[in-house]
């Protein structure tokens, strides 16, 4: 486990050029790290490439309205401020960057056949795990570049697409967040403490694929049992079986990867019935997605959310200024926190950026997409959030962050406390591994 | 048990005010309201508007005598949020419904469908593409109820209990016991004879379109008061539901949607700790050996409010 920050991550006493060549040489990939302060005098090294005049078009799919807007809105602002930064910063190798935005809703693979029809240069999404499901084969006959903001399932790249060209994920996957989940709960009350579990999740892919690997997760490294697992449908209006089940049952861990308003309903009917009075922790993964939405006394309690590759406050903001800057911007621009999911969007659109921009310098004109596809596998960059790489399984690694869940006064949103920030080879086996016979082996 | 019993019957609360309301509107307009679960999605965005505005003028509570006088003004900002559907469903009524009674019933599902839509996006102009939550919910519970006779359980919760009874009671008053209940039974029984004896239907079919707009509406207020938020496409699974729910009572009957409701509530929330599998299955198995045993519903009044 870290839970220092990244060597190098610290703007202070990191000269121009240390950091340059850090983030790979490119004023772009600076830009997008938000240490653009660092850029002034210096020369674009892809400057005298030979690329199109015309602006890239790209296009994202998202969730823009209904209950799952409350991941799919912020995914949309990250998308657009880290195309804004581009922007302001020249453009990738001069070129702009255009930018659509459609409702994601159950049109996956019609959208992204669109947005190629249109001629997109490259496409960003989908949220839902079915849905980029949907889509990896479309992708791979298509053969233009997309990279996913969610849909997050661990089998996706492990098991049911295990040789994809065109097809990329940015955001951490299940299982390093649902062993992130479980090192959290063994930190905070000691495997020897831990006797039971039970887990309230989404009754789809995510929520199951996220149940299975904390299961096996914190059954090798405690030996508890399992007292109780639902599945209330995803968008439910009421939980209070499950919950009432929680109470009978009193486990030493409550596991959920509930998120948007199911998120909030479990909270809020977590408090209204007890629940806290009968477990020692809940564990969820996913639960800081509705720091916006979420009343200043439902974070009371033993409650641990997990915020994927990033979280604003660590390392803190007072250290590491590019968060500070991001948050002020966000708060600026769309009057919210960002989260995780933001970082989605920011983080989706800065891995495919910056891989082009190094593909520019390397070959010295425009890459197609086959060439841009070869660039993005291993490819690193940083962004806020700090330092990511897409792996050689298309899947994005980055360190997982696990808080206490509190309140900020100064931001009138909830926020994590004491933030561990767990190493991805820490949470999640290595590309081409299968995450079980991994944990299995643990 | 006892607590997955009240938990099914808060359940069966909620989805009898939204179902009561449809099944009054096919009993005597003879439509079927796809729009229904929007206007329940309405009733829960308005909730958020007006019971917050009303909320905020009190203090929040601070203990029983407080939580009280909350309860109360949210209570009262509940029935105003659900009069706003009064006219709104008296104006769907009239200006669209009322042109397609004579037509075949694909009309009724193309435009109500269209309405659907309509007022989604309505919603979305007003209050924006993203959840909304009341934040009342806490504040409600600090009434105490449940733990004066010893049980810990919600009060919000007893109250939509409560509160779905009190519908129910009302709803069979005023179709039994009042002059126009009993002129709106008589009219869904026989419009041509009504008509010949002086009775407006046209001024009697916007009254019940507006009532079934009402109880939805209130059920969206409830459910807006609760733990949950008001979000676009909330209406679509209670629609869903609240077919269930008919069907299993038989169309148009009030003591059928009553019963249905609570069958659906509870029998869902008793089989899913033992069965969390069949927690979405439930209802429709339910609906299925319904189907099987008694095809005209539990009180097969196919058509006719009773």
């Amino acid at each position: 486990m870290t839970t220092e920050p990244l060597a190098g991550t610290e703007s202070n006493g990191i000269d121009r050029r240390t950091l340059l060549k850090t983030v790979g040489g490119s004023a772009l990939a600076v830009a997008l790290a938000g240490c653009t302060e660092l850029l002034e005098g210096e020369q674009e090294s892809a400057a005298d490439a030979d690329v199109p005049d015309e602006p890239i078009e790209s296009g994202l799919q998202t969730f823009t309205e209904g209950a799952p807007s409350v991941l799919g809105i912020q995914a949309e602002y990250g998308a657009e401020t880290a195309v804004r930064r581009i922007n302001e910063n020249g453009g990738i190798a001069g070129r702009e960057m255009n930018l659509d935005v459609v409702e994601e809703g159950g049109a996956y693979l019609t959208n992204y056949q669109q947005f190629v029809d249109e001629g997109k240069d490259v496409t960003f999404g989908p949220i839902s795990s079915s849905g980029h499901a949907e889509m990896v084969p479309e992708i791979e006959a298509q053969e233009v570049i997309n990279v996913s903001t969610d849909g997050t399932v661990t089998t996706l790249y492990e098991e049911d697409f295990p040789d994809v060209t065109y097809s990329f994920r940015f955001q951490n996957h299940d299982v390093m967040e649902a062993l992130a989940a479980v090192n959290q709960a063994v930190e905070v009350l000691g495997a020897d403490s831990i006797d039971t579990y039970a887990g309230i999740n989404p009754n789809y892919a995510f929520g199951q694929d996220e149940m299975n690997l904390f299961s096996q997760g914190i059954e090798k490294l405690t030996g508890a049992e399992q007292v109780y697992s639902g599945f209330p449908d995803l968008g439910t209006s009421d939980m209070s079986t499950h919950i009432t089940e929680i109470n009978g049952e009193a486990p030493d861990v409550v596991f959920s990867s509930c998120w948007g308003g199911d998120a909030t309903l479990l909270l809020e009917q977590g408090h209204a019935n007890d629940m806290f009075d009968n477990t020692e922790l809940l564990v969820g993964t996913v639960l800081y997605g509705s720091a916006n939405d979420m009343e200043e006394d439902l974070v009371d309690g033993p409650i641990y959310s997990g915020s994927r590759n990033f979280y604003w406050g660590e390392p803190s903001t007072d250290r590491w200024s590019p968060a500070a800057d991001l948050v002020d911007e966000v708060q600026s621009e769309y009057g919210v926190v960002p989260t995780a999911h933001f970082m989605s969007g920011y983080g989706a659109v800065t891995a495919w950026a910056t891989a082009a921009e190094k593909a520019v310098s390397l070959l010295g004109r425009w890459p197609e997409q086959e060439e841009l596809a070869m660039v993005l596998e291993n490819h690193g960059f940083f962004t806020p959030a700090g330092y990511h790489t897409m792996g050689s399984d298309h899947q994005g690694y980055s360190n997982a962050h696990f808080g206490e869940l509190t309140w900020s006064d100064e931001h009138d949103a909830a926020a994590l406390q004491d933030v561990n920030v767990f190493a991805a080879k820490n949470v999640s086996p290595p590309p081409g591994e299968i995450s079980s016979d991994w944990i299995g082996s643990w | 048990m006892l607590e997955h019993v009240l938990n099914g019957l808060y359940y069966g609360s909620i989805l009898f005010m939204i179902a009561s309301g449809m099944t009054i509107i096919f009993g005597v307009l003879g439509i079927l309201n796809l729009a229904h679960g929007e206007l329940y999605a309405l009733g829960a965005f308005s909730a958020f508007s007006i019971i917050g505005f009303v909320a905020g003028q009190v203090a929040a509570p601070t203990g029983p005598v407080t939580a009280i006088v909350f309860g109360v003004v949210v209570l009262a900002g509940s029935l105003a949020t659900a009069a706003v559907l009064l006219p709104v469903g008296g104006a769907l009524e009239a200006a669209f419904i009322r042109p397609i009674y004579d037509r075949d019933e694909v009309y009724q599902l193309l435009l109500t469908y269209g309405l659907l839509l309509v007022l989604t996006d309505v919603m979305k102009f007003v209050w924006g593409p993203s959840p909304v939550d009341l934040g009342v919910f806490g504040g409600i519970n600090e009434i105490p109820t449940t733990e004066l006779v010893g049980i810990d359980y919600p009060s919000y919760n007893v109250f939509v209990i409560l509160i779905g009874i009190a519908v129910f009671a009302w709803l069979v008053w005023f179709f039994d016991r009042t002059k126009t209940g009993r002129i709106v039974r008589a009219t869904a029984i026989n419009r041509e004879m009504s008509t010949a004896i002086g009775i407006s239907t046209d001024r009697m079919f916007t009254l019940v379109f507006a009532i079934g707009a009402f109880f939805a509406g209130f059920g969206g207020a409830m459910v807006s008061i609760g733990p949950g938020s008001a979000s676009l496409g909330m209406g679509l699974d209670w629609l869903v539901l609240s077919f269930v729910v008919i069907v299993i009572g038989g169309l148009g009957s009030l003591n059928g949607a009553f019963v249905g409701s609570m069958l659906v509530g509870v029998s869902s929330r008793v089989v899913t700790p033992y069965y969390p599998q069949l927690e979405l299955a439930v209802p429709f198995l339910l609906m299925v050996l319904v189907l099987l045993l008694k095809p005209e519903g539990l009180y097969g009044a196919w058509g006719e409010i009773q």
